[in-house]
């Protein structure tokens, strides 16, 4: 069942996300005609084919994927927890992400082919140790909540010691890479990050139909034949792998995750967090975010993640203020 | 309980005794300890001597008043927040002393402790304001929870302040990246002269409101009823643990958990009034930085593990056995 309003929703933000992808390809050091920028799309011959098409255009695809990968993960996630704040970024998952590929960084493993599936396994690990010492006959959304906060210091500050270890140019990568940064991703990044998300499509299909069921009371699904806790443990497995690969090409972007599925939730006012419009809003702000990142104080260039947090801790603050719910921490 | 407080006092001091000549002795090659007291008590110029006093003194010292400096922060923090996870890591105090710091050395060129420590304190003061006001707006006021959260958004925010100036001063990063993890290494004993002033300072403002925290514990109703002004004790307590945090993080850099851990400790042993649990947490501070900082050093030798990371690790078991206890409350 499709809610009307969420279709307009999703389609107005698909127009947004056009156009923000447009003006991602025009505006940069040399501004290129969105003319110019159609043509070199088309695959016609352009003057402006290296810009556009060689450092721009991958860059671009890369932003979109992993804008759209953070906002089905945190929608993903936060439907499990049944809370707004339980973003992959708060409760110590891109955390772990960070510690295992800034470790890697620091004993010479550049390729940035290499350093998504450590993301990957790093993220898992972090979220499973969160999962199993905030278990307790149930998964309550207060202490899940607390015990990740406290696995993301611990990973921070192992992250900070791989950071003392290397030598500086490392450290000063590993720095830019901590804060979520497009910068210098080209085809060979972009192409295996365009097949892993391909791949775990369906993946985020049956999410998104298994979500409606956990988003039941528990009484109502048991009683329809869902089998509650695998779900729940797929969907979560499957926010933390999304979150996890995105960390992985472009550094953990802050507030994604947290900041795409409830906007998109509160725009469509469906009681779920509609996972196709908190992609498309993923999207939008990451490629924004870059877009003013690589403009607004240039020559020099700001990293994504520092606009994206920018934005998302003082919507986190109006979260908490607000909440009128985070008390039981139960409600989404 | 009663008889219980000056033993409990005592095994401390000598604790905390053990902890200093541990971290006198040990280190990159071990001293006998015979040698450490030869060296701090007749001198000498044996290259053992020169270790213990040109490196290891002002390092134990440092880790000495900052270990003891966060407890009392976080025994206070807890006490004025009536919040049981209340420390200056979680509530974003620290980061907001870490940026003081970058920025002092980024735009206002400043590398000595004595010029960081202004930017730390106003750091650190601009911070806890803001998770304070965060959290105990809205509905239910400043529950544990909305605290954490308001930390860690504060937290997130400032890291991000954070990197943005270390990307783009990128001169600023290679002196900052050492101390951001909180290290006990390579203090000279310059700042040990520079600390003890504003240690001092935040100590006196902390312990002269003990009762008020007492009074306090016991509700906010209460404490008024029992005549103590709540606004008071909570401003000095807070300008109390600020400075105690600022120059914490200006010495030594940002160190988890201490502030969290160690007044539970002291609370479990001498029970809740504070004119006990804060002399003991100023002893079992230092005690547990010492150690950790002493255990990081003969983990991997010659590199060693930064108090910083040590702390955290020992710190995470301690806060999960806690929220997992039920002393949280929801």
């Amino acid at each position: 069942m499709l809610h009307r309003r969420a279709v307009a929703v999703g389609a107005g933000l698909a127009v947004l996300l056009a156009a923000t992808c447009l003006a991602y390809l025009c505006v940069g050091e040399s501004f290129v005609a969105p003319g110019e920028v159609l043509k070199v799309l088309a695959g016609r011959p352009s003057a402006d084919e290296l810009v556009v098409g060689t450092l721009r255009a991958p860059r671009l695809v890369v932003g979109l994927l992993v804008g759209a990968a953070f906002g089905v993960a945190g929608g993903l996630i936060q439907t499990v927890a049944r809370n707004p704040l339980a973003s992959p970024d708060i409760i110590g998952i891109s955390q772990g992400a960070s510690a295992l590929t800034v470790g890697a960084m620091t004993f010479g493993v550049t390729s940035y082919t290499v350093l998504p599936y450590l993301s990957v396994a790093g993220g898992l690990l972090a979220a499973a140790l969160v999962y199993v010492f905030a278990w307790r006959g149930g998964l309550h959304a207060t202490r899940f909540v607390l015990i990740g906060i406290g696995f993301a210091i611990a990973l921070r500050s192992v992250t900070t010691l791989f950071m003392t270890k290397g030598d500086y140019l490392v450290a000063q990568q590993a720095q830019i890479w901590m804060t979520g940064s497009l910068n210098g991703r080209g085809w060979a990044e972009a192409a295996p990050l365009g097949w892993t998300l391909l791949v775990l499509v369906p993946a985020v299909a049956w999410a998104a139909r298994a979500q409606r069921a956990v988003g039941l009371d528990d009484d109502t699904a048991t009683a329809l034949g869902v089998r509650l806790n695998r779900v729940r443990l797929g969907l979560v497995v499957l926010g933390v792998v999304l979150a996890s690969v995105a960390t992985g090409a472009a550094g953990p972007v802050d507030f994604v995750a947290l900041l795409a599925p409830q906007i998109a939730r509160r725009m469509t006012r469906t009681a779920q967090i509609p996972l196709v419009c908190s992609a498309l809003l993923g999207a939008v702000v990451v490629v924004l975010a870059d877009l003013l990142g690589r403009k607004l104080f240039s020559p020099t260039e700001v990293p994504v993640g520092v606009f994206t947090a920018a934005v998302g801790a003082p919507y986190l603050i109006w979260l908490i203020v607000r909440s009128r719910t985070v008390r039981s921490g139960v409600k989404a | 309980m009663q008889a219980r407080r000056p033993v409990a006092l005592a095994a401390a001091v000598l604790a905390l005794l053990l902890a200093i000549l541990f971290s006198l002795a040990f280190g990159a090659r071990a001293i006998p300890p015979s040698a450490v007291l030869d060296a701090l008590l007749n001198g000498g110029h044996s290259d053992a001597a020169e270790v213990v006093r040109g490196l290891r003194v002002p390092r134990t010292a440092i880790g000495l008043m900052v270990g003891a400096g966060l407890a009392l922060a976080g025994t206070v923090l807890q006490g004025i927040t009536r919040n049981p996870i209340a420390d200056p890591g979680i509530l974003g105090i620290s980061q907001g002393a870490s940026v003081g710091v970058v920025l002092a050395i980024a735009f206002a060129g400043i590398h000595t402790l004595t010029g960081y420590v202004w930017f730390a304190f106003v750091g650190a003061a601009i911070a806890s304001v803001a998770v304070y006001a965060i959290a105990s707006s809205g509905r239910g006021g400043a529950t544990p929870v909305k605290l954490a959260l308001g930390g860690a958004a504060i937290n997130a925010l400032l890291v991000s302040v954070t990197t943005a100036v270390l990307t783009t001063k990128a001169s600023a990063l290679d002196e900052f990246r050492f101390w951001q993890v909180g290290s006990l290494s390579g203090r000279d004993a310059e700042i040990v002269g520079q600390v003890w002033p504003f240690l001092l300072v935040g100590a006196v403002l902390v312990l002269s409101v003990a009762r008020g925290l007492d009074a306090l514990a016991l509700g906010e109703d209460v404490a008024r009823g029992l005549g103590q002004r709540v606004a008071t004790v909570r401003i000095v307590g807070g300008l109390g643990a600020t400075v105690l945090t600022g120059v914490g993080v200006a010495a030594a850099g940002p160190l988890a958990f201490i502030g969290l851990a160690v007044p539970h400790i002291a609370r479990a042993i001498v029970g809740p009034d504070h004119r006990w649990v804060l002399p003991l947490a100023a002893l079992l501070g230092p005690t547990m930085l010492l150690v950790s900082d002493t255990v990081g050093r003969v983990l991997f030798p010659p590199s060693e593990v930064p108090a910083g990371v040590m702390t955290a690790l020992i710190g995470v078991p301690f806060l999960v056995g806690l929220v997992r206890r039920k002393a949280v409350p929801a």
